[in-house]
């Protein structure tokens, strides 16, 4: 990146009371229009490092710093994060008895049009008819998971954080996730994409590879993906500074 | 206030609530002791009288007839203080289909009491849904005690659906039993509570059923905040062959409210199913996070949740 980075995490630690360390000495950046991964096994502190920079109370860092377009935004809340144009895709989506599908995307956009709202549901394959249904149990988990994504997809945010975008949703293929990141940096949008999925780390602009929750490699997403695929399982100590010059170099 | 004007501010408070009354539409309304209209419509039979504090009144719903619009019922009192007490009985006889709506209008009430007796009975494939929604003030503690009973036979559907979330509840002692004795009878009982400051909430949905294949819900979502308490005690029994039914209870707790909730599932039937579910307490961190993601402060968060639920 040679201007300076939308989002900055930098070199933060999350502990927790227990004293178990969540994230260690995390730095990562995303670029403007740029779209960067996170890899990482099961318990790597993925989802962590999105809670963290989304504001989650319990995962505010003890040391290090997070800035977006260069303030620091460490301290501020996760309300006041999204307004500045953050926003998260969860992993799992939460219910909300009582409100229709057609309300919960226009909490993302007020002024969205029935017409909008169809299209952003088109976006991710669902039914227009949805619009009417209600977010609560009666939606399957892969469905608000669809939701969401098309929630974000409405917000247009300057920083979309999808957590594991394809889990627990079934048709969508590798394809519409890299078809919804293009369509995010399309609108302007830049995108952190936590997954553990190789392929889908592969088709960003940059990768990290998370691991017990430091940042093991960091680089061009095929030499981290390599690295995963061969060498990161499971979650081990913090690799050599040269093994990471090594697959980088590959 | 003279009678007419009695009716006419009762009439507008229903424009802004629920299911607004109109005028070509079969109702009765009642301030304190006083019929001030009623109108029947065809296949529908209404026999009302007023009494030393309300009226007493019969509704009956001629066999085989479908009533395409709402019949209303509208009880409330001005005053900020007094007493009415409501004697219904509605009758759906064979095939019939109908739905009631009762607004119960105190905006002014501080020292009242507002008691219904009710009597339903849903005769056999006939369809009732009656709506109960209660319009208080800001201030003053209403004593609201609405007690109903009601007999689903075969193949009848009885739903009912009370919402108090509009000024304060005062003291609600909210008391509905349902037997559905007929086979492939079903009931659905959903109740919805908004308590504040320091209003005193109970909740009493009890189905018995006792029909072969019946089915039934007891439903209850209630918010307290403040300093407000509220009881929920929902019971289904399953007592016979094929019978199933479900209670789900939501409360939630803000501020210094204080909850308690009571399912209770009995079988006395070996082949009966009866299932619950319970949530009781504050409102889920996640939800409220995934809405202030999207910009919402967390009290609009709440907003979201709480008006969502109480629907």
């Amino acid at each position: 990146m040679t201007e300076a980075a939308l989002l900055h995490v930098d070199n933060i630690t999350v502990t927790r009371e227990n004293g178990k360390k969540l994230l260690d000495q995390v730095t990562i950046k995303v670029g403007h229009g740029e779209v960067a991964g996170v890899l990482g096994r099961n318990g790597a502190g993925k989802t962590s490092l999105a809670y963290s920079i989304m504001g989650l109370p319990s995962y505010k860092p003890d040391l290090g710093r997070i800035f977006f377009e260069g303030s620091d935004i460490t301290d501020l809340s996760i309300t006041e994060r999204a307004r500045l144009g953050i926003t998260l895709a969860w992993q799992y989506p939460a219910r909300y008895e009582g409100i229709t599908v057609a309300e919960y995307l226009r909490l993302s956009r007020k002024d969205a049009t029935r017409r909008e709202l169809e299209e952003a549901l088109d976006f991710i394959q669902m039914e227009p008819f949805y619009l009417d249904r209600f977010v609560d149990k009666s939606l399957s988990g892969g469905e608000r998971k669809r939701l969401e994504l098309a929630s974000v997809y409405l917000m247009k945010p300057k920083l979309a954080i999808l957590d594991e975008p394809d889990s627990g949703v079934d048709l969508l293929a590798l394809g519409d996730v890299v078809k919804l990141f293009k369509k995010l940096v399309d609108f302007g949008s830049s995108v952190l994409v936590i997954t553990h999925r190789d392929d889908i780390a592969s088709s960003c602009d940059r990768a990290y590879l998370l691991c017990n929750g430091r940042v093991m490699l960091e680089g061009q997403p095929k030499a981290v993906k390599r690295y995963y695929m061969s060498l990161c399982e499971p979650c081990a100590d913090p690799v050599a500074t040269s093994e990471v010059a090594y697959y980088e170099s590959k | 206030m003279n009678l007419s004007e009695e009716y006419s501010a009762l009439i507008e408070i229903t424009q802004k609530t629920g299911e607004p009354i109109k005028t070509d539409e079969a109702h009765v309304i009642v301030h304190a002791n006083n019929i001030l209209a009623s109108q029947d419509t065809p296949g529908l039979a209404i026999d009302a009288k007023e009494t030393e504090y309300g009226v007493r009144a019969t509704f009956t719903v001629k066999a085989g007839t479908v009533l395409e619009k709402p019949v209303h019922l509208c009880f409330g009192h001005l005053g900020k203080e007094g007493k009415q007490i409501i004697e219904s009985k509605i009758i759906l006889e064979e095939g019939a289909k109908a739905k009631f709506y009762a607004h119960c209008i105190f905006p002014n009430a501080i020292e009242f009491l507002h008691a219904m007796e009710g009597e339903i009975n849903v005769g056999k494939g006939a369809n009732m849904t009656y709506e109960e929604v209660h319009v208080h003030g800001p201030e003053g503690k209403i004593e609201v005690r609405p007690v109903t009973r009601v007999i689903v036979e075969e193949k009848g559907k009885f739903v009912s659906n009370f919402t108090l979330v509009e000024g304060r509840v005062g003291n609600l002692s909210l008391d509905i039993e349902v037997d559905v004795i007929g086979r492939l009878g079903s009931a659905e009982v959903t109740s919805k509570v908004y308590g504040k400051y320091d209003d005193q909430c109970s909740v009493r949905d009890v189905v018995r059923l006792c029909g072969e294949n019946s089915s039934g819900l007891v439903k209850a979502r209630v918010v307290l905040k403040d300093n407000s308490f509220g009881k929920f005690f929902g019971e289904i029994e399953g007592a016979a062959e094929g019978a199933k039914g479900h209670v789900d209870c939501t409360e939630v707790v803000q501020g210094h409210g204080c909850a308690e909730a009571v399912p209770v599932v009995s079988v006395t039937h070996p082949g009966a199913e009866i299932t619950h579910e319970a949530a009781i307490g504050r409102i889920a961190s996640e939800k409220l996070w995934g809405l202030m993601a999207k910009g919402l402060t967390e009290n609009e968060a709440v907003d979201v949740v709480v008006s969502g639920l109480l629907r």
